[in-house]
């Protein structure tokens, strides 16, 4: 039953990463903050792909902790593609619950 | 011929997508059926609902069970003419064949035990082929007792071979038509993502509120991308696991003597006998042949369950016993396989580790064929099958939003044609699929060709959808969408709530008993209740649409006819 624990916590880091790494781009950047004109700074975007990427390592390690290598592997790619489904869904209609994300990084813009 | 290498790469993508992509629709939708095919055994025959089961006692229970087996009726017609020498004597008869290999095979989801018999044919035409006459059974492992087997396993004998051959086995035709559909799935991904590589840009990207073409087009890319690595890896281990097949078919043409040769050489390197000696023996203890198999298991870190076991060369000197282990637990197809002498039960020959190259095989296939236990990850896959339906379903929605207008004032059929397919292999295959399930509840258990029957209100049902869609298609002609699709979608929704109620009905079974007790059928009837209340969600949103279509396609023919007067 343990394992159903890690599998959690892999969708939520992937979930994570993923809308880290969108907000990376500016389209989507501008979707969240609903201002035509807002853009990432070089420095949010980096930051922001750092952290993207870094979720999605750490839900491959908790993936490894709950099966057998080949398996996670597997998990992995499929949470994945979970998460970019789940994350474009989340743009689409409920864009505003990504804006603690931008808030994180951007104290400014959302004033 | 084109401008560009981009532009050349839109045509293929079109038009191979256009006329592969009805046959790569029906791959991806019983494919992902098929992820659950043993579940949905258990649905349609609701005798085998029990939890699955450890491999019984052979010599106690199986050995006698597959001493009575006869050679099917069937088989014999066809082939026992063709494998018989005539100029040795007339056929032996049917129920007087020899049997010659006994075999057994159950998984981790099979509570059914699968078994099956070939009969030696006592005078070949060529005695260095593999002259078998077949005779399978399915018992309750619990019991011994056979299951009738008039009844169709809709799930591992229907869906399942729908996914890779369409159930289209003349000559293997089905086989090959798939597998030019995954070559062009191959082609089509990759030109895809060469059309589209701007939108890794705009990667998160669906706009369901602009014009439809605009957001189909999204939603085609969106789930074309965020499953690529799905929807690559399936095609191409779809492909890997058929590849001597469809590219080198040569092992039983013209390189059959070296094919034989090799058989030859294998044997004396493993020493597990190519033929029958000819002289009759005695049968060891096939039991202790499994304690042993299992024993060497745990020694070699892999404690494991009997997947599969067969016995060549029954009751001959030579005989020998090979038992595989049942891979539910790891990826990779291998059974570590033991190989026992008959008559004494001695340990004959252990697999080797493998190469590096036959371990990545067996990943790959492995992970295609998913043996495993796992059902996050069956649900993933799941996942991965629908999105990739829906991006072939939204490539042929595009196809028809960018040239319908087209098309209309050039007076061509051409969308119609593509909406009326498009709507036969969406909603006409959802319902012809729970018609079969509705037909599975409905028909008696008793009836003889039960599963014959079935399979005629399957095709059936599915040729009324496609008379049903080219009938409503004449809509997309005046710019308006077709109500076949609401109608279809109606029609699946009451379908599905229907099959629901009728497993309740027929079998006691319902939701409240099966839940959390017993998921195969939990799972089956879920999944129903959900797609049909997403049937009538989606009935409810193409009625709004085909309202907003008819006042855009008013305005489109009074222009029209202004231009024309004008």
């Amino acid at each position: 039953m343990v394992e159903i624990v890690y599998w959690i916590a892999a969708i939520f880091a992937t979930m994570f990463g993923m809308a880290s790494l969108s907000l990376s781009l500016p389209n989507h950047w501008r979707q969240v903050t609903g201002i035509e004109t807002s853009l990432p700074s070089r420095s949010e975007q980096l930051s922001l792909r750092i952290l993207g990427y870094s979720s999605l390592v750490v839900a491959l390690l908790l993936c490894l902790a709950a099966d057998h290598p080949t398996m996670a592997v597997l998990v992995w790619v499929m949470l994945l593609s979970l998460a970019a489904k789940g994350i474009a869904t989340i743009l689409t209609w409920r864009q505003h619950w990504l804006k603690p994300l931008v808030w994180l990084f951007n104290r400014t813009e959302l004033n | 011929m084109f401008s560009s290498f981009r532009q050349a790469m839109a045509w293929l993508h079109t038009w191979f997508g256009l006329t592969l992509g009805f046959i790569l629709m029906v791959v991806f939708f019983f494919g992902t059926l098929s992820v659950f095919d043993r579940e949905i055994d258990r649905w349609s025959i609701p005798e085998t609902r029990f939890e699955p089961q450890v491999m019984p006692s052979f010599d106690e229970m199986l050995l006698p069970i597959l001493r009575s087996v006869e050679p099917s009726e069937e088989d014999y017609n066809t082939n026992m003419p063709l494998l018989h020498d005539l100029s040795q004597g007339p056929m032996t008869p049917r129920t007087e064949l020899p049997a010659d290999e006994f075999w057994a095979y159950t998984t981790h989801r099979d509570p059914v035990l699968i078994m099956g018999v070939g009969f030696r044919v006592p005078q070949p035409l060529d005695p260095e082929g593999h002259n078998h006459i077949h005779g399978n059974i399915t018992i309750d492992p619990r019991t011994g007792k056979a299951l009738p087997d008039d009844q169709l396993k809709i799930g591992s004998k229907f869906f399942y071979p729908m996914h890779f051959s369409l159930n289209w086995n003349w000559n293997r035709i089905g086989i090959y038509i798939v597998g030019i559909a995954a070559f062009i799935m191959m082609a089509a991904l990759v030109s895809g993502v060469i059309i589209h590589r701007k939108r890794f840009r705009e990667f998160f990207t669906f706009r369901p509120n602009k014009q439809t073409q605009r957001s189909v087009l999204d939603l085609h890319n969106l789930t074309g991308m965020v499953a690529l690595p799905f929807h690559f890896f399936f095609t191409f281990t779809g492909l890997l696991i058929f590849a001597s097949f469809f590219f080198f078919p040569v092992t039983h043409t013209q390189l059959e003597p070296l094919h034989k040769y090799h058989e030859m050489v294998e044997a004396n390197e493993t020493g597990l006998p190519h033929d029958r000696a000819g002289v009759p023996a005695e049968m060891a203890s096939i039991d202790a042949m499994v304690a042993k198999a299992k024993q060497r298991w745990a020694e070699k870190d892999m404690p494991g369950e009997v997947g599969f076991l067969q016995i060549n060369h029954l009751d001959d000197a030579n005989s020998y016993v090979s038992i595989y282990r049942a891979g539910s637990d790891r990826v990779a197809l291998v059974g570590e396989g033991m190989h026992f002498s008959g008559t004494t039960g001695e340990l004959i020959r252990e697999e080797p580790p493998r190469s590096a190259i036959a371990e990545t095989e067996e990943f790959l296939t492995g992970l295609h064929l998913q043996h495993f236990e796992h059902w996050l990850l069956r649900w993933l896959y799941v996942f991965g099958g629908l999105v990739g339906a829906i991006c072939i379903a939204t490539g042929f929605i595009f196809f028809v939003e960018k040239r319908k207008r087209q098309h209309t004032l050039q007076g061509s059929s051409g969308s119609q044609v593509v909406d009326a397919l498009a709507v036969t292999t969406v909603t006409g295959m959802l319902v012809a699929t729970v018609s079969m399930l509705v037909a599975n509840r409905l028909l008696s258990a008793e009836m003889v060709g039960k599963g014959y029957w079935e399979q005629v209100v399957f095709w059936g049902s599915w040729s009324v959808m496609l008379l049903h869609a080219f009938w409503r298609s004449s809509a997309v002609r005046h710019m308006r969408i077709s109500p076949a699709w609401r109608e279809q979608s109606i029609l699946f929704a009451l379908l599905a709530f229907a099959a629901v109620i009728l497993n309740w009905i027929t079998t006691g079974d319902h939701l409240l008993k099966t839940a959390f007790h017993y998921w195969p059928v939990a799972g089956v009837d879920l999944s129903l209740l959900v797609s049909s209340a997403i049937a009538i969600y989606a009935a409810r949103f193409l009625k709004r649409r085909e309202n907003v279509a008819v006042h855009k396609a008013i305005e489109f023919s009074a222009q029209k006819l202004e231009a024309s007067r004008g």
